[in-house]
């Protein structure tokens, strides 16, 4: 028995050594550094990346999305149509790999203020493999409101009125991401989105899977696409499995938002990133897309769109 | 009638100053001044002379950055070359290829007047390096 313990605690010991060595010659290693041109931009379509600029890097971005194109050319496939959305952004690096935004949205006439983290950059030697980000975003409804009223369940009879706090929503993302190849890059990302008001019978709360990636095809062009998975998931669910339109008057059928998939071409320039592409949700903003897209992967539904961005250093 | 007259004299008076006003701002093209590069520039020595793993990285960065103005093969042709009041010479002259690489390194990466400065588009030496190398290749 002695001699065991001898013989651990003597192989413990030759361990304890060889790890000391180990951190000796890691000292002596390189630095290894990130790797190089993983994506153009810090936008995707109407989605992340892990790019940021360098620090005190000013950045615009113009998102607009036209109406869906099935009406053809009766409104030249959207173009002429009223509906759309718009959003201008500006983001500004603060730290090394740290950005804070804001934005304004048309639909919803939504305000948002977002912050994006890249906590690790995949290096060339794949001493970090993958990049990891993190993005969250808190967005303001501005629209008018008066004419919604909140019944008070717990005093029945009563109505407060549409306050503050019900034109907030949230979201977060953690996003982790691979230069598969000089000319591939792809990401996959979970989220959370939370709104405090939502339709009757619908989800406050919303958890996302998100998949994208971008394929170079000149040194300037690539081809780019992007789709968001909202999840249905009853533990977090608050319509009620047992809900049918004799039990609970007013319910119309199980409510689910639709997934969004958009593919399109990016060109980009020194400053500019200019991506074209078509896409089935209206929703630009993360929680507007994971818990209010209502119309699905339909060909009548996609939109033309294109997403600007432009860099200004001081 | 005489309303088609006008139009027709008015188009040609358009067409004829829009035609002199367009070679009226090609002679008007200053050319560039000496250069003023610090001693410390001028000095400086590449690390990455002739490290061939850097010429993608060099192509790639030229194309992203230079192209605009200076044109596929640094003749200075780009499409944006018209807009520049300043000439933009060529880098495939033996004026051009036979500056020092810390010169070249100044006058790429630090700028001036109208050329802009990459020192934060691009932040890493190895790539600044990448850069020059690839612009002296240039035929």
């Amino acid at each position: 028995m002695k001699n065991t313990i001898l013989y651990i605690l003597l192989g413990l010991f030759v361990c304890t050594n060889l790890y000391a060595q180990d951190e000796e010659s890691a000292d002596v290693v390189e630095k290894d550094k990130p790797v190089r041109f993983a994506w153009e931009s810090g936008m995707l379509i109407d989605q992340q990346t892990a790019q940021i600029p360098t620090v005190k890097t000013l950045e615009m971005v113009i998102q607009h999305k036209f109406g869906p194109i099935d009406n053809g050319s009766t409104d030249l496939w959207g173009i002429y149509a009223p509906a759309g959305n718009i959003r201008l952004g500006l983001n500004y690096v603060v730290a090394n790999n740290v950005q804070i935004g804001w934005g304004i949205s048309r639909r919803n006439m939504y305000n948002d203020f977002n912050a994006k983290w890249t906590i690790f950059e995949q290096t060339r030697k794949n001493q970090v493999p993958v990049f990891v980000t993190v993005y969250a975003n808190a967005a303001i409804d501005g629209m008018n409101r008066d004419d919604i009223e909140l019944y008070n369940f717990e005093e029945p009879g009563q109505k407060f009125d549409f306050g503050f706090s019900n034109r907030l929503s949230y979201s977060a993302q953690l996003i982790i991401g691979r230069k598969v190849t000089n000319a591939l890059s792809v990401q996959g990302a979970v989220s959370f989105s939370h709104a405090n008001f939502v339709p009757q019978w619908h989800d406050h709360d919303r958890v996302g899977l998100h998949f994208n990636g971008r394929l170079k095809v000149s040194p300037q062009g690539a081809i780019i696409f992007n789709y968001d998975v909202p999840l249905q998931i009853d533990g977090i669910s608050e319509q009620h499995p047992d809900w049918n339109s004799t039990n609970t008057p007013g319910w119309d059928g199980p409510y689910h938002p639709e997934p969004n998939l958009s593919f399109g071409y990016e060109v980009s320039t020194s400053t500019h990133a200019f991506q074209i592409y078509m896409g089935n949700s209206q929703a630009m903003l993360l929680q507007d897309m994971m818990i209010n897209n209502n119309t699905g992967i339909d060909f009548d539904n996609f939109a033309i769109g294109f997403t600007i961005t432009r860099l200004w250093s001081f | 009638m005489k309303k088609y007259r006008n139009l027709l004299t008015l188009s040609v008076v358009v067409f004829v100053g829009s035609l002199l006003l367009s070679f009226v701002t090609v002679q008007d093209k200053k050319e560039p001044a000496p250069w003023d590069v610090p001693e410390k520039y001028v000095k400086m020595e590449n690390p990455y002379a002739g490290d061939e793993s850097l010429d993608r990285v060099g192509k790639i960065l030229y194309i992203k950055h230079c192209r605009s103005c200076h044109g596929n093969n640094g003749e200075g042709d780009g499409p944006k070359a018209a807009s520049m009041k300043t000439k933009i010479h060529s880098f495939t002259s033996e004026a051009f290829k036979k500056q020092a690489d810390g010169v070249i390194y100044y006058q790429s990466i630090i700028g001036r007047d109208e050329m802009p400065n990459y020192e934060s588009k691009i932040p890493e030496e190895e790539d600044r390096w990448a850069l020059v190398n690839y612009i002296k290749t240039l035929k």
